[in-house]
């Protein structure tokens, strides 16, 4: 089972749909985070998304490594590392590419208080 | 003018590797393996840091605090503004280059004229002492070296380039593009200032900044990693494929500058380049600009002036100059017509 507030790594579909099915039910917002191994900008993203997992629990982090994962990848049209693609209840709400702090910081924020109210 | 304010001049270096092995297979990275921790380091002797990055399968771009990087596999740029010590850059990175298993090949170092020469440090007080900076830290393998300050008719605009290669010619069919325009339109200018206290992060006015100003049009196919400078000045990485873009803009009146570089392929349309530099100039409506073409083929500069002279900017000098291994640069200088 995933624990609260970390970041969920998803290495096969199956965990995948799992976790997204999970989350439908609960209107929960989730995160994920497409990453590569060999991406430094990711590398460089990687503890600041961490650090976020640890302060909102009442969002879901998810990570797929874009090699091990390429079907989820094409499916969701990544083509730059990291993107980000923000989901509530199975649909894409918004989307954020490339290793930015603060924009990624405010669109959380942003979808996760309309998930409260 | 201002007597002291930012230094929105550039300095630019590329470097080019190669790799003990002969095959660059898709697996191999090259430059890209240099942990996050070392990258840091280059940039901490430069003085700037990491403020956003995005990679794809071809290479990575990094929007600094003053500029840009870019990492391929065998190949590294750093643009850097302000007084950065951008040459500084140099002995660590060839330190971890020679790490990765990597042997420097050429050398490439470009500015143009900067608009508060003494406010620089070493060692970029003069182009004499940049070059003798840059030969000092260069190994002997480099031996085709050729150093030329190449002049327009402003004093206010010359185009500085030293080049060394470890050999005489280089077939490429790679050009570089770099522009750079002073005295930008005050209303267009203003448009990168934030407005004070109204709270928006870096990244997120940026973003503004790109739509509202026209540059997300530049390169339509492009994904942008944009960033809002407080109070004022942009940053912008675009990438497309194996190709990228980069916008820098100081919009202080006094000594307001932006910067439009790209890089592209002599087989491209050279409409291409010619719509985007029509876009770059309507964005900033600068009184004056130089472009500055590094290529082997002679398309790609007279695409530049034909490109311009319809929104009203005139050509006023022309200089070539032929480098080993890195082709003809063209460095061509325009104004505005008086309106």
């Amino acid at each position: 089972m995933a624990e609260e507030g970390q970041v969920i790594a998803c290495h096969t579909v199956e965990v995948w749909k799992e976790q997204l099915e999970k989350e439908k039910e609960s209107k929960k917002l989730i995160v994920v985070d497409f990453t590569a191994s060999w991406c430094p900008p990711c590398r460089f993203i990687a503890p600041i998304l961490a650090e976020f997992a640890k302060k909102m629990p009442h969002v879901t982090f998810l990570k797929v490594d874009v090699d091990e994962l390429t079907t989820v990848a094409e499916e969701w049209e990544v083509e730059a590392m990291p993107t980000f693609i923000f989901l509530k209840e199975g649909k894409l709400v918004d989307k954020v590419i490339g290793a930015k702090k603060e924009e990624l910081q405010q669109s959380i924020e942003k979808h996760a208080v309309v998930a409260a109210a | 003018m201002a007597v002291s304010g930012f230094e929105g001049f550039e300095k630019r270096l590329e470097l080019h590797f190669f790799g003990d092995d002969p095959v660059m297979n898709m697996d191999n990275m090259g430059l890209r393996l240099l942990d996050f921790d070392s990258l840091v380091k280059v940039l901490n002797a430069v003085q700037c840091t990491v403020v956003s990055a995005v990679g794809n399968q071809y290479f990575d771009a990094y929007v600094l605090s003053e500029s840009s990087l870019f990492v391929y596999p065998t190949k590294i740029i750093i643009k850097t503004c302000g007084t950065t010590q951008l040459l500084k850059s140099i002995p660590p990175l060839l330190h971890y280059a020679c790490n990765l298993g990597l042997t420097l090949c050429s050398c490439k170092y470009t500015r143009g004229s900067f608009i508060f020469p003494k406010s620089q440090p070493f060692p970029h007080t003069s182009f004499k002492e940049e070059v003798i900076y840059i030969e000092d830290k260069l190994p002997p393998n480099l031996c085709y070296r050729k150093a030329t300050v190449m002049p327009s008719k402003m004093t206010s605009h010359s185009w500085h380039v030293f080049t060394a290669s470890d050999q005489a010619n280089l077939i490429s069919d790679a050009y570089t593009v770099e522009v750079c325009m002073t005295e930008l339109d005050r209303v267009l200018a203003r448009k990168f200032f934030q407005p004070a206290g109204d709270g928006k992060t870096g990244d997120v006015a940026g973003k503004e900044m790109t739509k509202l100003t026209g540059i997300g049009e530049i390169n339509p196919g492009s994904i942008i990693c944009d960033f809002a400078f407080d109070p004022c000045g942009y940053s912008m990485n675009g990438i497309d494929n194996d190709r990228y873009s980069t916008i820098h803009v100081t919009p202080e009146d006094g000594f307001s500058y932006a910067s439009y570089e790209c890089v592209g392929s002599i087989f491209d349309d050279p409409c291409d380049l010619a719509h985007a530099l029509k876009k770059v100039v309507q964005v900033f409506r600068p009184a004056t600009l130089s472009i500055a073409t590094t290529c082997t083929s002679r398309e790609v500069w007279t695409s530049v002036g034909h490109a311009l002279e319809p929104l009203g900017l005139k050509c006023r000098s022309f200089a070539v100059d032929e480098f080993p291994a890195a082709g003809s640069v063209v460095f061509q200088t325009f104004t505005a017509r008086r309106k």
